[in-house]
C-alpha cells in the first residue's frame, strides 16, 4: 500500500521568534513616540466674528428662531425665541422662553446648561447658530467650558456656530 | 482548567522557553498602548510665555490646529512670537491693544489667529485681544485649550 506521505509530517513551525520580533518592534515605536511627542494634545475652538463688511445672517426658519446664553458672574441665562402655531395653523407667533442657572458649588452649573441646550438642539436640530454673552469677570476656563457645552462634541454637535456677542456674529 | 506559564523551566528540550499562549496578549497589550498613545498624544509641543504657571483651559474639542500667527496671553502680557508686545491695564478705556494690532499687521502669511490664553484671563482681557486680531483683518480666530483626552 502506497502513502501519500512517507516520511512523517513535519513538526508544527515554531511562532516564538516571529511573536518576539512584533513585539520588539511595537516596543521600539513605543519609545520613538514617547520620545518624539507630548501629552498635552490641543483643541482648537473656532469663533465666529464676523467682519463688519459681512452681512447679517439671513433669520433662521426653523422652530428655534435664536438661543443666546448669558454668563453673570456664576449664573447662566439662557434666552430662546420658540415659534408656535395654534393647531388651526392661523397664526404662527414666537414665544420668549428664558431660564436662569444659578451656580452649582460655586460655578457654573454646565450640567443644567447641557441638558437645556439638548433639548432646544432637539425641537430643531437645523439650528446650528448661537449667541454668547460673557461676563467681563469671566475666565477663559470657564467661557471654554461653556463654548464647550453649547457646541457639542464633535460626535453629537449642538449648536457648533456660537458667536460671541460684542464682536460681531 | 490548564495554567499558561510564561517560561516553562522545567521542561527540556525544543518546547522550552518562553510559551506562545503568553506572547499574543503581550502583542495585544502593546497593541493597545500603542494606540492609547497615539490617541492621546502630539507630535507639536504647545507655545507657552515665559511665566510660571501657564495652563491652557480643557477642552472637548478635537478639532486640529492649523497654520496661524499664535498670540500668548497670560496675566496682563500679550505675546507674539516669542516677544512681548503689550501689558494690558484694568480699565484701559481703549479697547484696542494698539502694539499688537501694528504687530498683525505688519506680520505676512495666514490671515488665521490662535490665541492660547491662560485660563485665569478674565475675558475683559480676552475681548481685547479678539477685537484687537479683528480689527486687523484677520478673518479667522481660534481659541485654543488642552484636550481632556490628553495626559
Amino acid at each position: 500500500m502506497s502513502r501519500l506521505f512517507r516520511s512523517p509530517p513535519p513538526a508544527e513551525a515554531d511562532v516564538r521568534p516571529t511573536l518576539l520580533g512584533v513585539v520588539t518592534l511595537l516596543f521600539l515605536l513605543l519609545f520613538f513616540l514617547l520620545t518624539t511627542s507630548t501629552g498635552q494634545r490641543l483643541g482648537v475652538i473656532g469663533l465666529r466674528l464676523g467682519s463688519a463688511a459681512d452681512l447679517a445672517p439671513l433669520p433662521h426658519a426653523g422652530l428655534l428662531r435664536t438661543l443666546e446664553v448669558d454668563m453673570e458672574g456664576g449664573t447662566l441665562r439662557v434666552l430662546a425665541e420658540v415659534q408656535t402655531t395654534d393647531i388651526a395653523a392661523a397664526s404662527t407667533s414666537v414665544e420668549r422662553r428664558q431660564f436662569e442657572l444659578p451656580p452649582v458649588q460655586g460655578s457654573v452649573d454646565l450640567a443644567g446648561l447641557a441638558r437645556l441646550v439638548e433639548e432646544f438642539h432637539a425641537l430643531d436640530p437645523s439650528q446650528t447658530r448661537a449667541r454668547l454673552r460673557p461676563d467681563e469677570t469671566t475666565g477663559t476656563g470657564a467661557l471654554v467650558a461653556v463654548l464647550d457645552v453649547m457646541r457639542g462634541g464633535s460626535d453629537a454637535p449642538r449648536f457648533p456656530n456660537v458667536a460671541l456677542v460684542g464682536l460681531g456674529e | 482548567m490548564t495554567r499558561r506559564r510564561l517560561f516553562r523551566p522545567e521542561e527540556g528540550g525544543v518546547g522550552a522557553g518562553l510559551d506562545v499562549g503568553a506572547l499574543a496578549p503581550m502583542v495585544d497589550m502593546m497593541t493597545l498602548l500603542l494606540v492609547f498613545m497615539l490617541r492621546s498624544y502630539a507630535t507639536e509641543p504647545a507655545p507657552a510665555p515665559p511665566v510660571a504657571d501657564f495652563a491652557l483651559a480643557g477642552t472637548v474639542s478635537e478639532d486640529p490646529r492649523s497654520r496661524a500667527v499664535e498670540v500668548l496671553v497670560a496675566g496682563d502680557g500679550v505675546w507674539v512670537d516669542g516677544r512681548r508686545l503689550a501689558t494690558l491695564t484694568a480699565g484701559d478705556p481703549e479697547v484696542l491693544v494698539r502694539p499688537l494690532y501694528e504687530a498683525l499687521l505688519k506680520l505676512r502669511g495666514p490671515r488665521r489667529v490662535e490665541v492660547h490664553a491662560d485660563h485665569r484671563v478674565s475675558y475683559a482681557m480676552l475681548r481685547r485681544i479678539l477685537y484687537t486680531a479683528r480689527a486687523a483683518e484677520y478673518d479667522e480666530i481660534a481659541l485654543v485649550a488642552v484636550n481632556r483626552a490628553s495626559l
